[in-house]
């Protein structure tokens, strides 16, 4: 009985872990080949073609391409952190009249789908005369419905009335509140609002396949993609950006895995 | 005293609450808004706008037999992969929470795919499927199947696009339903014990009901993500050199992919894409009022 239970358990854990793991490490395999030597191989063995492929990335402008990304992302993510954990932060602290109903209003557009109001959206910043750089890369993440409906139930969950109105006898401001008192308090929900949003922008693709039509603005997909010609298609030298794509990505779910996991325990709660 | 009263029910929580909403109305809104204008044009993005009317709406209704085919797409590759990724991702969270052993690791792990690029993930998936030389067609040979060209085939290609909603998502269903596995009171799970409620009854009668919410939320976001989906189904067949839009016999076609080819494709109708998307916007506003009415069911 205990070992049938102990076959029940590890072999769907293994099966699955596998899974999970075998796409990943085709990424990283396959960029150690030279494209043409991938299909003649066993790809799940890796090659010695990654300098090559590196070298090849470097030599059109994957640098640049991936400083973008990282300039979208990060900004994008600071901005609708603090954006949304405002809002949380007014909804938990404050007692207002249109309360109730202003929840209601965070719980639709968390439903709202952003992405079919595209066409509006392209023609709003071309108005703007912005359409030719990587604002609205960064705009359309700052309002996140998620991150604001997040950041509310997380935040009743975690900052305490108490230590609010103590600050406030203290003679501190609300916006000292905000941040000296508050901040600390909710950093697990920060944090894991902070990793999904970089996420989200990182891996988008619809947006930067649209607004981006010059090279200096290339975001790494748009980049990958460009690899691809009518003639050749590098592979290999797509997937070394890909996997170098992922790399900063790993790094900070590695850094913050325990207090993400720790802040989507803690939202679900209230869920 | 009735000053700084007024100061916390009105200023502050303005303050507050203003660069959320502002922000949202200006990227989030208003271009939904322009679209529902835009809809009513005929126009393909350069030339001058002519005002038709509903006949966008009228053409999406009674001739446009791709929009109707592609909603039909949308919904079988959502409807066999979601709701599999769900019910992996419960047995799976259900399965870590009985260990102590590696369950951090594991769980880390299982989370990867949700990491991984859109990008990246078609790109390997259609290694993984290719018929000669794809992983997953050596192992149907070695088990003495017949190899298959799945992302070549009208049939298997939408059920790729599944299989990678299911390799994305259950990982993060996993997390999710972990989390709220732990929220649920040890008390109660003692009580159970005590009671003689064997693992399964407690899995069953008390763990599953506390779900409930947990399930709606994902029900919900994986539904208006469902409407939405492009990325994966996109990225499968744009990588190779036929560009085709829908994958082999257009089973491929999403509702969104229909929509950009429509608004972006060599041949632009601006207006009856956005005609399109407001269709969408109801589809999904229907579907998430629905949700929304059992979300706010459980606090009364």
């Amino acid at each position: 009985m205990k070992v049938i239970k102990k076959i029940l358990t590890w072999v769907p854990l293994i099966l699955l872990a596998l899974v999970s793991l075998i796409p990943f490490w085709l990424m990283f395999s396959m960029s150690t080949y030279k494209s043409e030597m991938i299909f003649q191989n066993n790809p799940l063995i890796p090659s010695n073609f990654l300098m090559e492929n590196i070298k090849t990335i470097m030599e059109s402008n994957f640098v640049h391409s991936y400083l973008n990304s990282l300039f979208v992302s990060a900004l994008a993510m600071v901005l609708s952190v603090i954006v949304c954990s405002m809002a949380g932060f007014a909804m938990t602290v404050y007692q207002f009249k249109a309360k109730k109903f202003v929840n209601t209003l965070i719980m639709l557009t968390m439903m709202v789908p952003t992405q079919i109001g595209i066409i509006g959206y392209m023609i709003e910043m071309r108005n703007l005369h912005l359409n030719q750089t990587l604002i609205p890369l960064i705009l359309v993440w700052i309002a996140s419905g998620f991150g604001a409906y997040w950041m509310t139930s997380f935040i009743q969950s975690a900052l305490p009335m108490e230590l609010v109105e103590s600050a406030r006898v203290d003679g501190a401001g609300e916006i000292m509140i905000y941040l000296r008192i508050a901040f600390p308090c909710i950093r697990p929900g920060l944090v894991t609002l902070a990793l999904l949003q970089f996420l989200w922008s990182w891996n988008s693709y619809m947006y930067p396949l649209l607004f981006i039509n010059k090279q200096e603005n290339y975001t790494i997909p748009i980049f990958v993609k460009s690899l691809a010609s009518a003639y050749r298609t590098d592979y290999g030298a797509q997937l070394t950006g890909l996997t170098l794509a992922t790399i900063p990505i790993l790094i900070f779910f590695a850094l913050g895995s325990k207090t993400f996991i720790r802040g989507l325990t803690a939202g679900a709660v209230k869920g | 005293m009735k000053k700084n009263i007024r100061k916390y029910s009105f200023t502050w929580p303005i303050i507050f609450l203003a660069p959320f909403f502002i922000c949202f109305f200006l990227f989030n809104l208003f271009p939904i808004l322009y679209a529902f204008y835009m809809s009513f044009l005929d126009w393909a993005g350069y030339n001058e706008k002519v005002f038709i009317g509903i006949k966008n709406y009228i053409e999406i209704f009674t001739r446009d037999k791709v929009f109707w085919r592609s909603v039909l797409n949308t919904l079988r590759i959502g409807l066999v992969g979601f709701p599999i990724a769900l019910i992996l991702g419960l047995v799976f969270a259900a399965i870590l929470s009985n260990i102590k052993k590696l369950k951090s690791f594991l769980q880390t792990v299982f989370f990867l795919p949700y990491l991984t690029t859109p990008v990246a993930i078609g790109m390997i998936f259609v290694f993984i499927f290719e018929q000669h030389i794809g992983i997953f067609n050596k192992l149907i040979e070695f088990f003495g199947g017949k190899a298959i060209n799945f992302v070549g085939s009208p049939f298997w290609a939408p059920f790729v696009i599944s299989f990678m909603i299911i390799w994305k998502n259950t990982g993060y269903f996993t997390t999710m339903y972990l989390a709220g596995m732990t929220s649920v009171s040890e008390d109660i799970y003692e009580a159970a014990k005590i009671d003689g409620a064997s693992a399964l009854q407690t899995f069953f009668y008390i763990t599953l009901p506390l779900l409930k919410n947990v399930t709606i939320f994902l029900i919900i976001t994986s539904t208006i993500y469902m409407f939405q989906l492009f990325d994966e189904a996109n990225l499968l067949f744009t990588n190779q050199s036929m560009g085709t839009v829908g994958g082999p016999g257009q089973t491929s076609l999403t509702i969104v992919w229909d929509f950009y080819n429509q608004a972006f494709g060599a041949n632009p109708r601006m207006g009856y894409a956005s005609a399109m998307s407001i269709v969408l916007f109801f589809i999904i506003g229907i579907v998430s009022m629905i949700g929304l009415k059992l979300m706010n069911g459980k606090e009364e």
